[in-house]
């Protein structure tokens, strides 16, 4: 279970978290969506111990992150947009150590690296170094390695950017399947589409603020209350919308001539 | 949401129930599994070196040891000096500790700046860093872990410098073996007391002054230089004796006694190396050196342990709040013009084609907007200035014009030496950035050519300026005859051209695509062989046009005298031959490589 209790936090004078008070049940799928600078990013970062915040409380599973984050980030798998891998170990080495620092035992380790190798379908590269690696195959064996301790709570920043449809797809089955089974998904994106698709619940944000939360049919039917003709034009009427005159400039032959 | 079949049956979880919270590890256990990663790390670099590249390895590993061993050798020959110039041993062992007190107090000082800012980007700017702190790895470790990294790269210098001076020491001193088993604890012990200090300097710095650090460190930076200055300025203003004499020996003694402070770790580890090398079992004053040896080397040791614990317990309670303050500063946007001297450039540039000027004006730019490239420049080539205007003293004291003229000849090539590391590590990887970025250029209306020969202006006209005010300085500074000085802008300027022609020529030539890093690209196979194949051309280039000046100088000289063995009409056809081929290696130097750049850039594909 994740729990923001009134959360803020400011960068110098920006504020962009503000107030958020949010909790995300145990086996909910939560997607959080908003535009680019809107404090998703911060939200996951205060999520897993790396920003403080500013005021209120963050809780993962009773634990509080910033005065118990070790205890936390055990209980977390975290996915960043660019996961870390180091260059000089193998996908092998990578998730032996990994499971090492969630204290797996050798033995347990060594079966955990094998399940995950196994159902990630990185057994043709996993004893290269991962500097070789391309994108989609870093994301793999990131997500095989935040899952190595069965996490109780799965953190995901925009884990569907640059993959392949294939890729997409085993990552949103997975974070399905694993809600299924009781495990917190907390996923930030800025896909529409991805949210409608696999949340139970999504969460829109715009310059810090918490601006819905709900199912995606709730969603839809404040749209239709709203009379706005898609779920697209909601979310932009919701995050501030198109910049004026913005689409006509773009669309129209040298409209934007002299300024572009 | 919609339901969608599954693309595996894997991806459910192995059972349906919730895992038992995981356990947290021990600090030993902690310390056990990074102690694993770095041996892991260590052997797979180490494996991919040697795989993919062992011309890169082995030329580091034979410079390193050459470079060792010279120093070994001019240690060696510096302490023996002393031994026969000063042979009352009460002086000899005080000059000695003052060599010792003086070498190791700058380094502490070294030490604690090059730890405190290697630590801070380790700990606050790598991504490594980042991931651990998502972990349920303790904060301390993960300091740890970034702390002794950067221990590692702030001290190999002190070890690569130190151990040849004290193996010297010892041999010259005829130490027991002891001495040399005692080296290893002392200068571990050593190096651990200024990178604590420097650590806990950055740790607190980025903790309470997160939006001053930058104020923090130049403020620091800048004393130790003062205290440099007045180091300097102490030992060698208003000399009263003449150089090299046993005068000038205690005068600089007594000006150097204020590095012997007992409070300092740099008398402990002089004191206890020098008691380590007059240790033995013999007599009575043998033991009691030893056990001063061993009671010094705990002295640091303890003082060192202190250190690295407090160290420890500040990032403990300090570091990931200090990196929580440091990531959440809003970011400055800065509103960028042009310069003053883009437009100055521009408007020298105009005889140029306007496409070729713009490219170059790009380049530029990018250089001056990178603190990494001109700071590293203005380094390098400040230290260069500094040495030359200090040579005007050994114009006088050594009146001897061989001499002179062979240490301007030496000048020229260190300078040229110094802009071929830059041009390894800033020209040589354009292409390969640029090729990245290909996709705008390559469609752009500018031939390919163009890019390669704004590459090489760039770097060529870019060079000239410093390059040659520091060989005039260096000249005027020694007092050389303006024949010297012109041939040494002559030479001067071939350099420029040549080592800017082979940096872009091979990096056309050999373009690594895939990284992004200009660091990683020029420490690449192509990268080490643009360094050597420059370094082969500094050197014939320095030795066919000043070998023959100074023998037609000395020609010259011995003009008319008894006994005179070089002829001047035979040393001035030598001269111009000299200065022929010089002109026509530094002009193959820069079209070979551009040509064959040229022709490798033309078939790359975008």
């Amino acid at each position: 279970m994740i729990e923001f209790r009134n959360v803020s936090r400011t960068y110098g004078r920006k504020l962009a978290v503000d107030g958020l008070d949010l909790t995300i049940r145990d086996g909910e799928l939560f997607a959080f969506l908003g535009p680019n600078g809107a404090g998703k990013t911060t939200s996951i970062k205060m999520l897993v111990g790396l920003l403080r915040p500013s005021s209120g409380e963050l809780r993962v599973c009773g634990f509080d992150v910033v005065k118990e984050s070790q205890q936390a980030n055990s209980l977390l798998g975290y996915i960043p947009d660019e996961p870390y891998l180091y260059d000089k170990l193998s996908g092998r080495e990578f998730l032996l150590f990994v499971a090492g620092m969630f204290g797996l035992a050798s033995r347990a380790a060594e079966e955990r690296v094998t399940r995950e190798i196994a159902r990630f379908d990185l057994a043709s590269f996993v004893d290269d170094l991962c500097e070789s690696y391309s994108h989609g195959m870093k994301q793999r064996v990131a997500l095989a390695g935040a899952l190595l301790h069965d996490p109780e709570v799965l953190v995901l920043d925009e884990p569907t950017v640059g993959l392949d449809p294939r890729s997409v797809r085993l990552i949103k089955d997975l974070l399905r399947a694993r809600a299924a089974a009781g495990t917190t998904v907390f996923m930030s994106t800025h896909s529409l589409a991805i949210a409608e698709e696999i949340a139970d619940r999504v969460g829109i944000v715009h310059q810090g603020r918490l601006r819905f939360v709900g199912t995606v049919g709730e969603l839809r039917q404040q749209s239709e209350r709203m009379g706005q003709a898609s779920l697209e034009q909601m979310f932009l009427e919701m995050t501030g919308g198109l910049a004026e005159g913005a689409s006509s400039a773009l669309l129209t032959p040298g409209a934007g001539e002299g300024q572009l | 949401m919609s339901n969608v079949e599954p693309l595996t049956d894997d991806l459910n979880p192995v059972s349906p129930a919730l895992p038992q919270r995981a356990s947290l590890l021990t600090a030993p256990a902690e310390a056990a599994l990074f102690q694993q990663l770095k041996r892991n790390l260590l052997t797979n670099t180490l494996i991919d070196a040697l795989r993919r590249s062992r011309l890169r390895v082995s030329l580091a590993t034979i410079l390193t040891l050459f470079l060792w061993a010279g120093l070994l050798v001019l240690f060696y020959a510096g302490f023996d000096f002393l031994e026969d110039a000063i042979p009352e041993p009460a002086t000899h062992d005080e000059t000695v500790r003052v060599v010792y007190g003086i070498f190791f107090a700058s380094l502490t000082v070294m030490l604690v700046i090059s730890t405190a800012i290697i630590v801070y980007s380790g700990l606050y700017c790598s991504d490594e860093a980042t991931f651990l702190l998502t972990t349920p790895i303790r904060d301390e470790r993960v300091f740890l872990h970034k702390f002794q990294q950067g221990m590692l790269f702030s001290s190999w210098g002190f070890l690569l410098l130190g151990s040849p001076m004290l193996v010297a020491y010892g041999i010259v001193a005829r130490a027991p073996w002891f001495y040399y088993i005692a080296l290893i604890p002392f200068m571990a012990a050593f190096v651990y007391i200024p990178g604590s200090l420097g650590a806990i300097l950055c740790l607190l710095v980025v903790r309470y002054l997160p939006k001053n650090r930058m104020q923090a460190l130049m403020v620091g930076a800048g004393f130790a230089a003062l205290c440099g200055l007045w180091l300097v300025w102490s030992l060698f203003a208003s000399r009263n004796s003449e150089l090299l004499t046993p005068d000038w020996f205690l005068e600089m003694i007594s000006r150097l006694r204020s590095s012997e402070n007992r409070l300092f770790p740099s008398w402990w580890l002089s004191t206890g190396l020098l008691e380590a090398a007059r240790s033995g079992w013999e007599d009575e004053s043998e033991r009691t050196a030893l056990v001063e040896s061993v009671m010094f080397l705990a002295v640091t040791s303890s003082n060192a342990l202190v250190l690295h614990h407090l160290a420890v317990w500040i990032a403990g309670w300090t570091y990931r709040t200090g990196y929580s303050g440091l990531i959440s500063e809003h970011p400055t946007r800065r509103k960028l013009s042009v310069a003053w001297m883009d437009r100055a450039v521009e408007w020298l540039l105009r005889p140029l084609n306007p496409k070729l000027r713009m490219l170059i004006i790009k380049d530029l730019r990018l250089f001056r907007r990178d603190p990494v490239q001109w700071t590293q420049f203005l380094i390098f080539f400040g230290l260069l200035g500094l040495y030359f205007l200090n040579t005007r003293r050994l114009s006088y004291d050594v009146n001897y014009t061989s001499w002179v003229n062979m240490i301007s000849f030496l000048n020229l090539a260190v300078v040229g030496l110094i802009l071929s590391t830059f041009t390894t590590r800033f020209i040589f990887p354009m292409i390969s950035l640029e090729g990245r970025r290909f996709w705008i250029l390559g469609r752009l209306p500018v031939g390919r050519d163009m890019i390669l020969w704004s590459k090489y202006l760039f770097a060529a006209i870019g060079s000239l300026l410093p390059c040659t005010t520091l060989i005039v300085l260096s000249d005027l500074m020694l007092g050389v005859s303006p024949m010297i000085v012109w041939i040494h802008m002559l030479a001067c300027v071939l350099l420029c051209s040549g080592l800017s022609g082979i940096a872009v020529g091979l990096g056309a030539k050999m373009p690594d695509l895939r990284d992004d890093s200009p660091s990683r690209i020029a420490a690449g196979f192509g990268g080490t062989l643009n360094l050597v194949l420059s370094a082969a051309f500094i050197v014939i280039l320095v030795l066919m046009m000043t070998v023959p000046c100074h023998f037609y100088l000395l020609s010259m000289q011995q003009e008319g005298q008894p006994g005179m063995t070089l002829n001047e009409a035979t040393q001035r056809n030598w001269l111009m031959a000299g200065i022929a081929g010089g002109c026509l290696l530094g002009v193959t130097a820069t079209a070979l490589p551009m040509a064959i750049g040229i022709g490798a850039f033309r078939k790359l594909e975008a």
